[in-house]
């Protein structure tokens, strides 16, 4: 890392487009002729500017909430990869590969370059002024309570800045929207544990029994939870540890369990009380009130509702007994139904009898700086967002990290409703499905060229504030940085209380250093601190732990399993895939030709057929079958895949794009356009897995696009892929 | 029947040949007109492919060779026909050889010139051939001398280089004699350049039959040695289906095999249409229908020898290729292979077939059909199932682009063949005389024996 | 172009193999990947991609085999016959194996595919022809070849996204063949910034793009002939003989508790990469 005693910005300034020009020609892409008027000669080059050597700088990963901290490779003023800063707590020098696509998203061609305004259904480009002025205009005589805030989760100083802007507008109405977010789970461990998200230690456990928790791909904080993965397999005194994921389709995780258990969807918590029975057959004691709360929950029972065998019932309850401890995991795959909140009161109340809370679970440290803390998303606030539109409550709506047209069930009819409002603005990075419908449209930077701070949610140890710096000089002069915009419109509003900043970076690093005396030693020039916290790219600060609690409530009812709908027979299972999650970043070429890990598949969509159930339905590989909802029909190529329940099939999220850039659209289908409208009783969340579907042909068949070949997942007696059982191996001697 | 009668005279044989190199039947120009256009066609998807990169031959990773790589060997094999008739069947005294070799040859050497162009359009970089050459340079960079396919370039440029030279020589006698029956033009210009001054002399006969002689016994063991080290290409490599001990002499059966029936097509086109039904006789058919047949056994015999050492070898890689090459999608190809290499040529077993010219000429492109399938099912299906499953890839087909250059080829290899014998004696005047003479000698002699069976047995 | 100066550069440049008679020295380059920390999440592919400039080749090209990845993560079912795969998948990062006996490089025609003093299998790509006969013969099948211009197809490298090339590796145009190299770019830089200071490269101090990303650090990579490193420790510990075609582990069957294997071993191209078996609970 070089020390960064030097003016940041004009070494940005310096490096920018000019080195880039000078890099680029020996790429034989351009010329230098080509960018002559910005060529910088080397010769008066700043001392810092070694040309051909690079050099890294620490910023934070903006392609999901995680909060990961990145380290980028600059070279001439260019940012070539991204790789994860060692310090930080949360990735420790790793990524995901939804993260390291982090510079398409920077270098993407499809990028929105300057403010867009509606006229007709063309964008016109105007200046930021005029910008501005619109905004300023369209908000005159609007009062607060007519004017919304849509965004995806936000934290840091963006968050606080937005605050006050809405503050200034005198609104209160900040709805954070995130199609796929853990939200009820939220709500079951608040009641469980007193706090929304504990720590979970799964490299301290023996056992991690998952339920649906996809820690591994796409579930809060995947290059943590992997870096504890490695570590609990490793084991705890070389006992290795074991994962048992219990879901209805196969996610990443369950492809890596040592038993992947498949349950009728929507049975989760009837598992997880059988799985409290068996433990207190098998001598476990149980408090009386759960003992009665499970009682009806015996293994015959469970086995006839789950399609879990009563053995493999046993066994999972003698292993969990037997090896402490252990550490139970909810996921979308539990929470995405009506019972959802029971499913997960379910199976919190089994973490709790196992004695896991205080072992595995911990508690988490609470954010010492509210303003910055996170405010995570969930899909209540759409459904709130669109009754307000749908009733015409909001006059002007902002949008930003949210694509709410892409993502809402299309029966919620979120894009009609939108027209509703006299004025939306999009802050976006894409002309996405939301953007096309703004009225305008504000450029923003990429992360790779924005200020900023993030803070996760996920915090495994203390506070990690990950602070984001720009690697590079910005591609397209015209795009702003969204704490640049929030400031700008919050001085339309109180500038005389904001004229002391005369840009974001000036806020951010005021606002940082008004508080140096909770970040490090109050003493400290100002300089050298902010120059070690940029340095540093990220912020620990202790935090005081939340409170951890374990209360048991045995108060939890679990519906019968759900009779097969004759009209709809399969259960819809929306996945949530590492690198595409919601679709935000379906235009990163990368990500679109990286193979699904399970299907392999690239660039499309499918429908994923349990072999039997398609063998049933004369359903073979590539067949092109329309799945047909209450709300609308999709066509997707099928894939027959051993992984899920027979009756239930599963599309995965992301895809499907009509709009976005040219990586995205036209590929695949979107299955949120189908989604049913039921709810969570308890949280109103979107119950995600309760879609009925019915299949039909269409009669066309494709190729299915993937890098399995003829072969499929089968070795034929080559010892490829090789497997050994626990009893074989001793882990203890291995280094 | 006799091969040739006895009392042609030799004015008429000049006569008769020359008149080839000036009024053919109409057909020739429909042929030569025809091959144009079919190797046009090839020209234009080499000039697609050569811009747009190799992949619109539709070959893929890992299935990088195809059409052109089996095409290629079926031209070489194609080959060995010229260098069978001509030198194997001249160093074993087989007369009948006479009126047939020079075409023979002639198909020898555009055939390798054909299978070179495979060569140059299967390269990614067709522009850097000459890396794989072995030419000086200051960089003291060498072609890799361990790679079955820098023998293949070295093999195949002496075999071709030999071959012309072959040709050139065996004609000098018949140049000298198009020299001296032309009296203008540059055709005169250019047979006086080529006869070398060809007098006849007796010091220039005796010359130019050791000449003669010694090329052909060094075009012998070139011939075998080349499609050798073409079946090396696949036979010392590691993969399952080609690594196996028997590929050469199996490559070499199959190359004489394709040449021999390409023989019968030629020896039926040129008979027809250049009015050779004098010298290029149904007995002589006979004779070359009768060693395709044997040929087609041998190579019969040769790919049982194969099956059955990969079926006992527990070799299970191998195994599964020619499971695979039995009954997955490649299996019409491969029993197609069959058919036609090892059942179509039980038809030359029956007498009255095998002066039958329609039945012949059918037989002989199914013949050369079931060689050219051979070649393609030798590359592609070791591809498709290799030592790694994950790769396994049984859907690749050529593209219309390969399918083209194939096609293309025949229009090139036909264009050169026919442009050859309407500029040189594609029968050899000076050995017929021999043959001619040699016969009514021979029949003399046996008038007065009285036997007249065991004539042809002699030959 | 005397005859001795043909015959000395060929011997010199055939540097035979395995290792015996020329030992590794400084280096020996080599891997270890546990599949039982690989979660199959395809981070260390994309990243081999943003690493080493690798196209995207597009959706018709994948189709038809075309794609480019140089790291390719495969998945694999248990063969038991079972309803459900309830014991998970198997995943198999797979990519050039550098064998120390490598079927490629005794094909090529022109000698672009070589073996270096540090036991890389390296390419050259302006020396290729594009003849493809090194693919031809690798076992693994993890070469790949440009089979089109990709740095002048459209949408490949948009005028933005060249700006993320690596400027310390070329751009590969079509007709050549390129494979992993084991981010040689990264081993040479390091080499070069030791230099300086008189020693070789310690253990870590390079990392391949796919070792540095991978969320469950499967992948260890180093110097094979260093004893202080990981990689020479964990093949020490699987008894895992670079020279040898037939391990510790092989000889009796199922009768001990190692897990490291190299694949196709029994063809004898001597791999350089050791992986070792995933493992799945007996209790349950
Ligand atoms: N303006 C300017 N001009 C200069 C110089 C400068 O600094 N500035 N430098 C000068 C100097 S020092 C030099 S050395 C020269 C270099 O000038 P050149 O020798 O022209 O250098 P390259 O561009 O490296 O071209 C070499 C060619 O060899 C090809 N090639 C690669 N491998 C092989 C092979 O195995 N066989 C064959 N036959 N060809 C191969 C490449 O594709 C390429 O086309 O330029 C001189 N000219
Ligand atoms: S988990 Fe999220 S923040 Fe971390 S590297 Fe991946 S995308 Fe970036
Ligand atoms: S990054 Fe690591 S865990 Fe992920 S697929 Fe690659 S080797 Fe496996
Ligand atoms: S894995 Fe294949 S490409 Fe790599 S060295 Fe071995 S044979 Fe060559
Ligand atoms: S493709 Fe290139 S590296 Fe491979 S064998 Fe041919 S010339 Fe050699
Ligand atoms: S070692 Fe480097 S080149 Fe090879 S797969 Fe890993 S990242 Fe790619």
């Amino acid at each position: 890392m070089i020390d960064n005693n030097f003016d940041r910005r004009d070494f940005l300034k310096v490096l920018g487009w000019g080195g880039a020009a000078v890099a680029l020609s020996g790429c034989g892409n351009t010329s230098v002729e080509d960018g002559k008027e910005t060529v910088v000669s080397y010769v008066e080059a700043a001392e810092y500017v070694a040309p051909g050597i690079s050099v890294y700088f620490n910023s934070t990963c903006a392609q999901c909430d995680a909060g990961c901290s990145i380290s980028g490779r600059v070279r001439e003023g260019r940012v070539l990869k991204l790789e994860g800063n060692p310090d930080s707590v949360i990735n420790r020098g790793k990524m995901c590969g939804l993260g390291q696509a982090g510079v398409q998203h920077h270098y993407n061609p499809d990028r929105v370059r300057e403010p867009l305004l509606r006229s007709g259904d063309r964008g016109e480009a105007i200046t930021w002024d005029k910008a501005y002025a619109l905004i300023a205009e369209k908000l005159n005589g609007v009062s607060g309570d007519q004017i919304d805030f849509l965004t995806g989760t936000v934290s840091g100083h963006t968050k606080a800045l937005l605050g006050n802007y809405l503050e200034s507008l005198g609104s209160k109405n900040h709805f954070v929207y995130e199609a796929v977010s853990p939200a009820v789970q939220r709500a079951a461990n608040m009641k469980s544990y007193g706090m929304e998200m504990p720590r979970f230690n799964i490299n301290k456990a023996k056992v991690v029994l998952s339920f649906g928790a996809d820690f591994l791909g796409a579930w809060v904080s995947p290059v943590h939870f992997s870096q504890q993965y490695a570590e609990f397999r490793k084991g705890v005194d070389g006992q290795r540890g074991v994962l048992v994921q219990v879901e209805s389709k196969m996610t990443l995780t369950g492809a890596n369990a040592d038993r992947w258990l498949v349950v009728r969807p929507g049975t989760e918590g009837i598992l997880a009380m059988g799985v409290i029975n068996a433990l207190g057959v098998a001598g476990l004691s149980l408090s009386a009130d759960v003992a009665a709360a499970v009682k009806p929950y015996d293994k015959e029972r469970v086995s006839k509702d789950t399609g879990v065998s009563t053995e493999s019932l046993v066994k999972l309850a003698a292993l969990l007994k037997d090896r402490t401890p252990s550490l139970v995991l909810l996921g979308s795959a539990a929470e995405g139904y009506a019972h959802g909140s029971q499913n997960a009161a379910a199976i919190n109340l089994l973490n709790q009898v196992l004695g896991n809370v205080g072992k595995t679970l911990e508690a988490s440290a609470a954010v010492p700086f509210p303003q910055i803390a996170p405010t995570i998303g969930n899909t209540a606030a759409l459904r709130m967002v669109n009754n307000r539109l749908a009733d015409g409550q909001i006059k002007v709506l902002f949008t930003y990290g949210t694509n709410p047209v892409f993502t809402a069930p299309s029966e919620m009819k979120f894009k009609e409703n939108l027209g509703k409002a006299n004025f939306r603005v999009a802050f976006a990075h894409y002309l996405d499905e939301t953007a096309l419908q703004a009225d305008l449209v504000l450029p923003l930077d990429s992360a790779l060229e924005d200020w900023g701070t993030l803070v996760a949610e996920y915090q495994p140890e203390g506070v990690q504030i990950s602070v984001q710096q720009p690697l590079m000089e910005k591609l397209h002069p015209e795009t702003r940085g969204m704490g640049e915009i929030l400031l700008s419109l919050v001085k339309q509003r109180q500038p005389e209380s904001y004229k002391a900043f005369d840009d974001y970076y000036a806020y951010l690093r005021t606002a940082m250093l008004k508080n140096k005396s909770e970040f490090a030693n109050s003493a400290m020039d100002d300089d050298v601190f902010w120059n070690g916290v940029l340095s540093a790219g990220i912020i620990n600060v202790g935090g005081n732990l939340n409170k951890l609690s374990s209360k048991l409530s045995t108060n939890i009812q679990l519906p019968a399993p759900a009779e097969q709908d004759a009209k709809y027979p399969f259960t819809l299972i929306p996945s949530v895939t590492a690198n595409l999650r919601d679709g935000r970043h379906a235009n990163q070429p990368w990500l679109q030709e990286s193979p699904d890990p399970l299907t392999t598949i690239v660039w499309d969509s499918w429908v994923e057929i349990h072999p039997k159930k398609a063998a049933e339905l004369g359903i073979v590989e590539g067949d092109i079958i329309a799945i047909e909802s209450k709300n609308g029909t999709i066509n997707a190529q099928a894939y027959l895949f051993p992984g899920i329940h027979p009756d239930a099939v599963s599309i995965p999220l992301g895809r499907g794009h009509e709009a976005m850039g040219r990586y995205a659209k036209g590929y695949g289908v979107n299955p949120f356009q189908i989604l049913d409208r039921v709810f969570d009783g308890e949280t109103g969340e979107l119950a995600m897995h309760e879609t009925k579907v019915k299949l039909s042909k269409v009669g066309k068949r494709v190729i299915v696009v993937k890098d399995e070949g003829f072969a499929g997942g089968a070795q034929h007696g080559k010892k490829i892929a090789m497997t050994k059982s626990s009893d074989q191996v001793d882990l203890s001697e291995e280094v | 029947m006799k091969d040739i009668r006895e009392d042609i005279a030799w004015a008429k044989i000049n006569k008769d040949v020359l008149k080839s190199l000036e009024s053919p039947r109409n057909l020739y120009w429909v042929i030569v007109i025809g091959a144009l256009l079919v190797f046009s066609v090839g020209v234009g998807c080499e000039i697609y492919q050569y811009n747009v990169g190799m992949g619109v031959a539709n070959l893929d990773n890992p299935h990088v060779w195809g059409l052109y790589i089996a095409t290629f060997i079926f031209w070489i094999g194609m080959s060995h026909s010229g260098t069978l008739l001509s030198a194997i069947l001249h160093l074993m005294h087989a007369d009948w050889r006479k009126p047939i070799y020079r075409f023979a040859e002639a198909m020898t050497t555009f055939s390798l010139m054909t299978a070179g162009l495979f060569v140059m359009v299967h390269l990614g970089r067709l522009w850097q051939f000459y890396y794989s050459l072995p030419y000086p340079n200051d960089r003291g960079l060498w072609p890799n001398f361990q790679s079955p396919l820098l023998w293949d370039a070295m093999a195949i440029f002496t075999y071709l280089s030999s071959s012309i030279l072959f040709l050139f020589v065996g004609m000098i006698p018949d140049l000298a004699i198009c020299r001296d029956n032309i009296h203008s033009g540059w055709r005169k210009k250019l047979y006086t350049v080529l006869a070398l001054g060809w007098e006849g002399t007796d010091r220039q006969w005796r010359n130019f039959r050791v000449t003669y002689l010694t090329i052909a016994c060094f075009l012998i063991p070139l011939a075998v040695s080349v499609h050798s080290i073409v079946a090396s290409d696949f036979a010392m490599s590691q993969q399952p289906g080609w690594h196996v001990t028997s590929f050469p002499p199996y490559f070499v059966a199959g190359a004489l095999y394709s040449g021999c029936a390409a023989i019968i097509t030629l020896f039926i086109i040129l008979r027809y249409v250049f009015k050779f039904e004098e010298y290029m006789t149904l007995p002589i058919l006979k004779k070359t229908v009768r060693l395709t047949f044997a040929i087609a056994m041998v190579w019969t015999y040769l790919n049982a020898v194969e099956f059955a050492s990969v079926w006992y070898s527990h070799d299970i890689a191998s195994k599964d290729v020619l499971i695979q090459k039995a009954t997955g999608p490649y299996a019409p190809y491969w029993w197609g292979m069959i058919f036609c290499g090892s059942v179509v040529p039980l038809i030359l077993a029956f007498k009255r077939f095998q002066t039958n010219i329609p039945v012949l000429l059918v037989t002989s492109l199914l013949l050369n059909l079931g060689m050219w399938l051979e070649r393609w099912m030798i590359v592609a299906p070791t591809y498709s199932h290799g030592y790694y499953p994950w790769t396994w890839d049984h859907d690749q087909f050529p593209s219309w682009v390969q399918w083209g250059m194939v096609f293309g080829s025949f229009g090139w290899f036909t264009l050169l063949f026919m442009v050859f014998c309407k500029v040189f004696p594609s029968v050899s005047m000076y050995e017929v005389k021999e043959m001619v003479y040699h016969r009514s000698l021979a029949s003399k002699k046996l008038e007065v024996s009285g036997s007249q069976e065991s004539v042809e047995g002699a030959h | 172009m005397s005859v001795s100066n043909l015959l000395e550069n060929w011997a010199e440049f055939r540097h035979t193999h395995p290792v015996d008679d020329v030992p590794h020295d400084p280096y020996k380059w080599a891997m270890s990947i546990d599949l039982d920390a690989c979660s199959g999440c395809n981070a260390c592919s994309i990243a081999c991609y943003a690493e080493n400039n690798i196209p995207v080749v597009g959706k018709d090209k994948f189709e038809h085999g075309q794609v480019m990845h140089w790291m390719r993560i495969e998945r694999y079912w248990p063969e038991d016959g079972r309803e459900f795969p309830d014991q998970g998948a198997t995943f198999l990062p797979m990519m050039c194996q550098q064998c120390e006996a490598a079927p490629c490089e005794t094909v090529c025609p022109v000698g672009a595919t070589n073996h270096t003093a540090d036991g890389l299998n390296s390419q050259i790509y302006n020396r290729c022809v594009g003849s493809r006969y090194c693919s031809a013969n690798c076992p693994f099948k993890v070469r790949y070849f440009n089979w089109y211009d990709y740095p002048t197809t459209e949408n490949v490298w948009p005028a933005e996204m060249t700006q993320q090339l690596n400027p310390d590796i070329t751009l590969r145009g079509k007709g050549v063949m390129e494979k992993c190299t084991f981010c040689v770019q990264r081993i040479r830089a390091g080499e070069r910034a030791v230099k300086n200071e008189g020693r070789i490269l310690r253990d870590g101090e390079v990392q391949t793009a796919c070792q540095q990303v991978c969320p469950t650090g499967a992948i260890t990579f180093g110097n094979l002939v260093d004893p202080e490193s990981k990689v020479h420790q964990k093949w020490k510990a699987q008894q895992v003989e670079l020279t040898a075609d037939e391990q510790e582990k092989d000889k009796e069957e199922g009768g001990t508790d190692l897990r490291g294997y190299r694949i196709l071993e029994e063809l004898r191209p001597y791999p350089s990469v050791m992986y070792m078996e995933r493992v799945r609970e007996s209790a349950i």
